[in-house]
This record gives structure tokens, sequence and C-alpha cells, in this order.
């Protein structure tokens, strides 16, 4: 290569290196309405497109989900939806049907209300029944169809009827069985949830299904605590007539030991009486569901 | 089969030399930076996914091995006319042929032997990076041996390709050898479909013939039991002995026929 | 028994993709060389020279007809074992060495190592490849690749040898060396059959030799029975000549003609009635000095074309009447 080559060469790649710098400049590609598309939404279809490639295309899809999930999870804009979890869910599953992470979180993301997820318990229960047909052995599928009744949808009979069959699997853990019994006898309780958000934490190598399970154990706690502080906060008012403007005055009154915190060591607010989780903590918004009942 | 024999060796001689176990390095490349990747993606499932990449990796390099070497075995030779000396030799045609075919597979046996290696020295190297709490929530371990079942009918259906192309390459120019072969991969997969096409179609004609083709048509589809393995589902030994007979079967059949196409053939 | 055999052998191609006709490569060759001769097989190019050769190696197969080697039918592998076969503008495998190549050739004829590492290495001394028998064949100039063709055809010691084209893409001083190396061939007792369209190559080597033209024999035999060898008289090259001495000679019929070369040398045309040696003896005893004696016959130049001509009208097909090629 004779030198006129090598400067042609140096000066066409610093020209292309320009050109890129000023495209990056000027903000990149301009903004696109089809960023969030599937091409393919029918399983089907992607199956048969597959050829010998079903398990490695469901990995992709696995990877989109929760990158999906991951990024509306965390963006700021107010529009965003979890839109294409679902399908990307059932395109996953359907390519490799083995996939059971993939029905589990499902079943724990699919149901939770905007803006934490797309709200739809529906899409939750008919993955996990696809899940059930193509795994029927796996009782953990069944168990998380009842515990979709139990905590989104607070309908205990049903989730009572689901951990029913959950404990008739041949490999169903004991406590299967007094847990379906339990919930049919006193709908939601902590101590239930307690139970379920730690199986949910110790059955699945994941780092999504054990950083959610342990959220929402300290929100079962936070909420003992709240209502261990509303005790506090009624016992000074019935003493002293009033309502305490602070936490200060419940622990000079000797209510508290201190100023009490959640566990994820942000102070609790007390206002006008009424208890709450402090500003930015990470566990709020607390539960709707069943938690509450007791 | 001394002479053939001898010609196998010329052609992974120079398919050695012609660099095809470059694609190698491209699998080590490919895993590696996988794996790494991986680990940013925080997607869990780290270790199925290595598995299910590094069994489609090691079955789609040996699929372009199989069709772009294969279609070029016997058609290069006819084609620079180095066919011309090698037959003036004491050698029969479907010496040739079947030399060229054993060479080819003797390549492809390399090349996946070697994959093999490396993918289950990565996956080794992966587990020691897993806390036992998390292994045992695998389905199965990470060099589970189990896979090797899934390895040995790639390399079966590898087997079949080549001899689709070589068939083809005896008649047809390389061109519409590689679009032939690549077709009938691609129907070969569909091969379930045809079976139940009277399912879907009323005329009672057009089951039939879709019921003749799922029986002549090479069944691709039954030597894919990837995802299986890396689930370590149960794959009975005789299913993995029953596919590869039907492999061996239809190699057989296919190289009869490019011999006997072969062994008519004018060179102009 | 003949070394080489045909009986009307005939090749059909059909050309042609919707109405396929027939076109004839070859039409009823019927040939018969012996053991031991240096056979040369002439004609044009598309003369059907490659035709035969493929037929002989059962490259292609005849339409109608029998070819026969060593007394057996051709493509039988026992003949193989004694034939060697070097095809026009020979080409290999762009992979291997000239070295490789010969060791692979030489491995399907069943040598052992030793065998074959002595044999490859003698050959490529004969045919001329030094250093380069290392360097990968698709490094190889079009004469290199003709000598490695020529190496493996020998591989075997055949008894006999099919040579298309030997001399295409040599310099002289190949063709010189191949000339020499088909003369020790056939003083080892093989069988040689060459075709080209270069005379001078059959003029050097042959003891028979057979024409071809449009996939037919025009002609076969010994060079002196078709060439009227004796012909036309003599050619006398003549140095330090007189022109005194010319003239006599010329006005006394001794001399038909004469071409001055410059610096007093000419060369003379002497009848064939004149007795050269006679003719010299004067010139010589006046003077002159001797450069050269020649005869001069019909060349297989003028042979070739009174030939071709003669079988392009028989068949009234013009195009193929043309010149030979010239020679490379």
């Amino acid at each position: 290569m004779n030198l006129r080559t090598f400067l042609l060469l140096g000066v066409l790649a610093a020209g292309a290196v320009g050109l890129q710098a000023v495209h990056e400049l000027n903000g990149g590609m301009p903004a696109s309405t089809t960023a969030n598309l599937l091409y393919v939404r029918s399983p089907d279809a992607m199956k048969r497109l597959a050829l010998s490639y079903d398990s490695l295309l469901a990995d992709v899809y696995w990877v989109r989900a929760i990158q999906h999930y991951g990024t509306t999870r965390l963006s700021i804009d107010p529009t965003t939806q979890f839109d294409l979890l679902y399908p990307l869910l059932d395109l996953t599953t359907s390519l490799d049907p083995h996939f059971t992470v993939a029905y589990y979180f499902g079943s724990l993301f699919l149901a939770e209300p905007p803006p934490g997820g797309p709200g739809r318990p529906d899409h939750a229960i008919a993955l996990l029944e696809k899940g059930l047909e193509a795994l029927p052995d796996r009782w953990e599928l069944a168990q998380s169809i009842g515990f979709v009744h139990y905590w989104w949808l607070q309908d205990y009979d049903e989730a009572a009827a689901w951990f029913t069959r959950a404990s008739e699997f041949p490999n169903a853990p004991i406590w299967m069985a007094p847990l379906a019994a339990v919930t049919l006898a006193e709908g939601g309780s902590r101590e239930s949830s307690r139970l379920l958000w730690r199986e949910i934490a110790q059955g699945v190598d994941d780092e999504w299904f054990r950083n959610e399970a342990a959220r929402r154990l300290r929100q079962l706690d936070a909420m003992d605590h709240l209502d261990g502080l509303t005790g506090a906060v009624a016992a000074f008012e019935q003493q002293t007539g009033r309502t305490p403007s602070d936490w200060e005055e419940l622990w000079r009154a000797g209510y508290l030991p201190g100023v009490p915190v959640d566990p994820t060591g942000i102070p609790y607010r007390l206002e006008s009486g009424v208890v709450g989780l402090g500003d930015g903590s990470p566990l709020s918004p607390l539960p709707t569901g069943p938690a509450q009942i007791r | 089969m001394r002479l053939i024999g001898q010609i196998a060796v010329n052609v992974f001689k120079e398919s050695v030399r012609d660099k095809v176990l470059y694609n190698l390095v491209a699998f080590a490349v490919l895993l590696i930076a996988v794996s790494y990747l991986l680990g940013q993606l925080t997607a869990g499932q780290d270790m199925k996914i290595i598995k299910d990449l590094g069994l489609a990796a090691i079955a789609s390099f040996g699929r372009l091995i199989a069709v772009f070497i294969g279609i070029g075995l016997v058609w290069k030779e006819v084609e620079r006319r180095s066919i011309y000396s090698l037959l003036s030799k004491p050698i029969r045609r479907h010496e040739f042929v079947l030399g060229k075919y054993a060479g080819l597979a003797l390549t492809l046996l390399v090349n996946v032997l070697v994959m093999t290696v490396a993918f289950y020295a990565i996956l080794a190297y992966l587990n020691t990076l897993y806390p036992e709490s998390i292994q045992v929530t695998w389905p199965a371990p990470a060099t589970d041996p189990g896979m090797l079942r899934a390895i040995l009918l790639i390399f079966v259906e590898l087997l079949l390709i080549t001899a689709v192309a070589l068939f083809f390459s005896t008649f047809s120019s390389p061109f519409l050898s590689a679009a032939l072969t690549l077709g009938l991969w691609v129907i070969g997969h569909f091969n379930d479909d045809l079976r139940s096409f009277e399912a879907v179609v009323e005329s009672p004609v057009a089951a039939y013939f879709a019921r003749g083709l799922y029986y002549v048509l090479p069944n691709f589809g039954a030597f894919d039991i990837k995802t299986q393995v890396v689930y370590a589902l149960p794959v009975p030994w005789l299913y993995v002995v029953t596919t590869m007979a039907y492999g061996c079967v239809y190699i057989a059949m296919l190289l009869t026929g490019a011999v006997a196409i072969f062994s008519r053939r004018d060179f102009k | 028994m003949d070394a080489i055999r045909t009986e009307a052998l005939t090749k059909h191609y059909p050309v042609g993709f919707w109405r396929p006709r027939a076109y004839v490569a070859l039409d009823g060759l019927t040939l018969d060389v012996g053991q031991g001769e240096v056979f040369g097989f002439l004609g044009p190019n598309g003369a059907g020279k490659t035709t035969t050769l493929k037929l002989l190696m059962q490259l292609t197969f005849p339409t109608s007809g029998r070819a026969e080697i060593l007394g057996r039918p051709v493509g039988d592998v026992s003949v193989k074992r004694r034939t060697g076969y070097l095809p026009e503008n020979p080409y290999f495998y762009d992979y291997l060495s000239a070295e490789e190549l010969l060791h692979y050739f030489a491995s399907l004829f069943g040598y052992g190592a030793a065998d074959r590492r002595r044999r490859v290495s003698d050959l490529l001394d004969e045919v001329g490849i030094g250093a380069e028998r290392r360097l990968q064949l698709r490094k190889f100039s079009k004469g290199m690749l003709q000598r490695v063709g020529i190496a493996q055809a020998i591989i075997n010691d055949p008894e006999v040898v099919f040579f298309d084209e030997p001399m295409s893409g040599l310099d002289p001083m190949g063709r010189r060396e191949i000339r020499e190396l088909i003369l020790r061939l056939r003083d080892r007792g093989c069988t040689v059959f060459f075709s080209s369209h270069v005379l001078s190559d059959a003029e050097a080597l042959c003891s028979r030799v057979a024409i071809v033209a449009s996939g037919r024999l025009a002609a076969t035999g010994e060079l002196s029975e078709i060439l009227a060898f004796k012909a036309l008289g003599w050619e006398v090259v003549m140095g330090g000549l007189d022109d005194a001495v010319l003239e006599s000679a010329t006005a006394s019929g001794h001399i038909d003609r004469a071409t001055a070369l410059g610096g007093r040398r000419y060369a003379l045309h002497v009848p064939l009635s004149v007795a050269p040696d006679r003719l010299v003896a004067e010139f010589v005893s006046q003077g002159a000095e001797l450069v050269s004696v020649n005869p001069v016959r019909e060349t297989l130049e003028e042979f070739y074309m009174r030939k071709i001509g003669a079988v392009s009208r028989d068949r009234g097909l013009a195009d193929v009447g043309k010149a030979p090629a010239s020679s490379e």
C-alpha cells in the first residue's frame, strides 16, 4: 500500500468518524414510535419460523421481556406502558414451553397495577395455565395461579381451590394443604402472605424474584410496624387527649424507644395523628392487597 | 476402502488449509463474548442461555460447513478439471464420491469434537462463578454429559445435510445445490406439519400427497433434541439410536443416488 | 496386442436446451497404436482430439464404438494402473504443494511411503521443478502446472501415457525438455500417445501420426508415408560464394534459385536430380564454405492444410478449413 492510498484511507476514516460525531451531536436517530414493536406476535408462526433455533429464540425473547419490563419500570415518562410484556412472555414460553421462569415472572409482574406493571391478572393466569398445560407436574404453577387470585384479585375461594389443587401434586410441599385451609378460613392474612413470598424468594434462581419477594416481605414487616405505631398513637391520644405532632412527643412520653424507621431505614411519617411510610421509601406504595386485612 | 480413505484425507487436508477450521475461533469468541454479556444483562437463566447458544452454534457452524463445502466437493473438482487427472488413477467413480463424502465427514467430526470440548470447558469455567445455592436450582448441572446425546444427533444431522448437498451437486450448479439443500432442510423441519396436513385441507388427495411427502422427505426436525437435553428431560437411548439409524439409512440412500448419477456423468 | 485400439468410436453431445440436437464431436474413429510407439494425434482445435482422449480415459462415454487399451476395455482399473494421463491445461488442488499432490496420487497406486518419497523426488527432478515443489499449487504458473501434470501422468511408470497438448504453456526451453522426456519414455518401452496442434512437436518425435479434423480421421500412418518424404530437393547454404561461380551453376541448371542471405552467404535450392555432395565439393574447391544441407519436403503443415481442406470439402463444412492456430 503506497502513501497516497494510505492517506486516502485515513481521510475517509476520519470523515466517517466525524460524520458519526455530527450525527451524535444532533441527537442521533429521530425518536421513533416503533421502538416498542413486536414484529411477529403469533407464537405459532414464530415457532415455525424458528426452525431448529426455538430455544435460542426463546432466550432472545426472554431477554427482551426482561429489558422491556426493566426499562419501562425505570422510565420517568408517564405514558410508557408494559404493553409488550405479555406478548413477549407468551412468545418465550411458546418457543420453549419448559421456560418455567417466564411463567413465574408473568405471575409476579403482569398482575401488578400501573405504574409498577400492566395490571393484567387475567394475562398472568392465562400464561400460568398455558404453563400448567405444558408442564402438568409442576405444583408451583398451580400455586402461582392461586397466588394471583389471592394477592391481586383477593378471590380467596378461588385461591384456596388452586392451593388445594397444588397440594394434590405428588411432589407438593407439606405446607400447601394448611395454606389452602387457612386461606379458605381467614382470607388473606399477613402470615400466609409471608409464607407465599418466602417461598417465592427461595424457589427460583433469579434476582428479579428475590428482590421482589424481599421487598414484599419488608412491606409486610412495615405493615406490622405501622399497626403497632397506630396503636401507640391511639394510646397517646387516649391518655393526653390530643394528637401528637411528631415522634419526639411519643418518645418523650415513653411510648417509643426512639424515632421509628422502616425496614429500609427511612423514618416513618406522622402527620395529624396518621402514620405512614416516609417520603421516598422504596417500600411505597404499600399493597392494597390482602395484607391490609389484618 | 484404502482409496476412499486417501481421498478423504486429501479433502480434510484441503479444508484445513482452506481455513475452514477458523470457525472454531469464531465459536469460542462467540460463546465467551455472550457469557460475558449475559452477566451484564441480569436476565437470569445464564446457564440455560449459554447451553442453548452453544448447542445452536455447534449445529449452525456445522450446517454452514456441510452445505457450503458439501456442494463444492464434487463440483469444484469437475469445474477446475482436477478430476480428470484424479479419475485417470486406478480409482472407480463411486470411490471418488464416497471418499469426498468421508473427507467432509471427517472435517465435520473434528470440528464438532473441538467445539464440544470448548463448549464444556466454558461451561466448567462458568460453573465456578455460581454459588452452590444457585446451582441446585438448575434443572441440570453445568457440564451435564447428557448434552452429548444432542451433539451426537447434531453430528448425524450434519452428515445428512452433507449427503443432501453432495447428492444435488452431482448434477446441478453450486448455487442451485445450496438452494435445494437449504430448502430441503427447511421443509424437513415442517415435517410434523405435513403429517397432520389432513386436518387443515379438505381434499383427501392433498392430504395423501402431504402424508407421502412426510415419509419421503428427510425429517430434519427429529434430530433436534437441544431443548430436551438443556432441561435434562428424559431422552430415551432408543430414540437416539432409531434416529441415528434413520439418518444413516437416509444418507446411504442419498449416497447411492449420488454415485448412480455420478458414474454415468460425462465431463465435457 | 496393440497398446491402444479404437473401433468406430463416436461421440455425440446434445446441444440446445429445448430442442436438443446432436453435435458430432467424434465420428467413427478407428485407430491402432502399437506398443512402444510415439504416436502423434494431430488436428486443429475443436477437431475431436480432447474428446478422443476423454473417451480413452472414460471421462466421457461413447455414443457408439469401442476402445481398448492394452487389450482391455477402457475404464478398467487394471488398465488405469498401467497408464498415465495428462489432461489439457491441467489444474489441481489450490492448497496442496506439488510434492503433496504427487504423494497423494502415488498413494492412490498403493506405493509405500519410502517408495513414494523416492518416486516423487525423482519425478520432480525429471520435469525440472526444484525448490518450488514445496509451494502451494495455486501459486504455480501455467507452465509449472504443465510440468506437474506431466509428472503425475508418469508417476506409476506407465506402459502407455496419454498427453493432451503436452507442450502447451511451455517456453522453448521447456518444450525441448519435454521432448527429451518423451524420448526417454520411449526408450524405456513406454507407448506415448500425444495430441497436439503444433506440427513441429510431431515432426521431432513421432514414429506414426493420425490427423483428425472435424471429428473424423483424415490420415494415419508413418510420417514418411504421409509426407512424400523424398520429394522436393535440397536446400544448401554456402558462405564465401563468388557471384561468378553462382551464375555459372545457375546457368548449368544445378541450382533452381538462390536467395542472398547477406555477407556473400546464399541459400541455394538444388533440384532432386543433382547430387548435393558433388555440388558442395565443387563450391568448396572454389573457396566457398558449407553452412548447412537440408532436404526440402512437404511440411506437415502443408500436408495438414491439404488434408483438412479435403475433409472439410467432403463434409461441406466451411469453418474447419481455417488455418490451425499458430504454434505457441
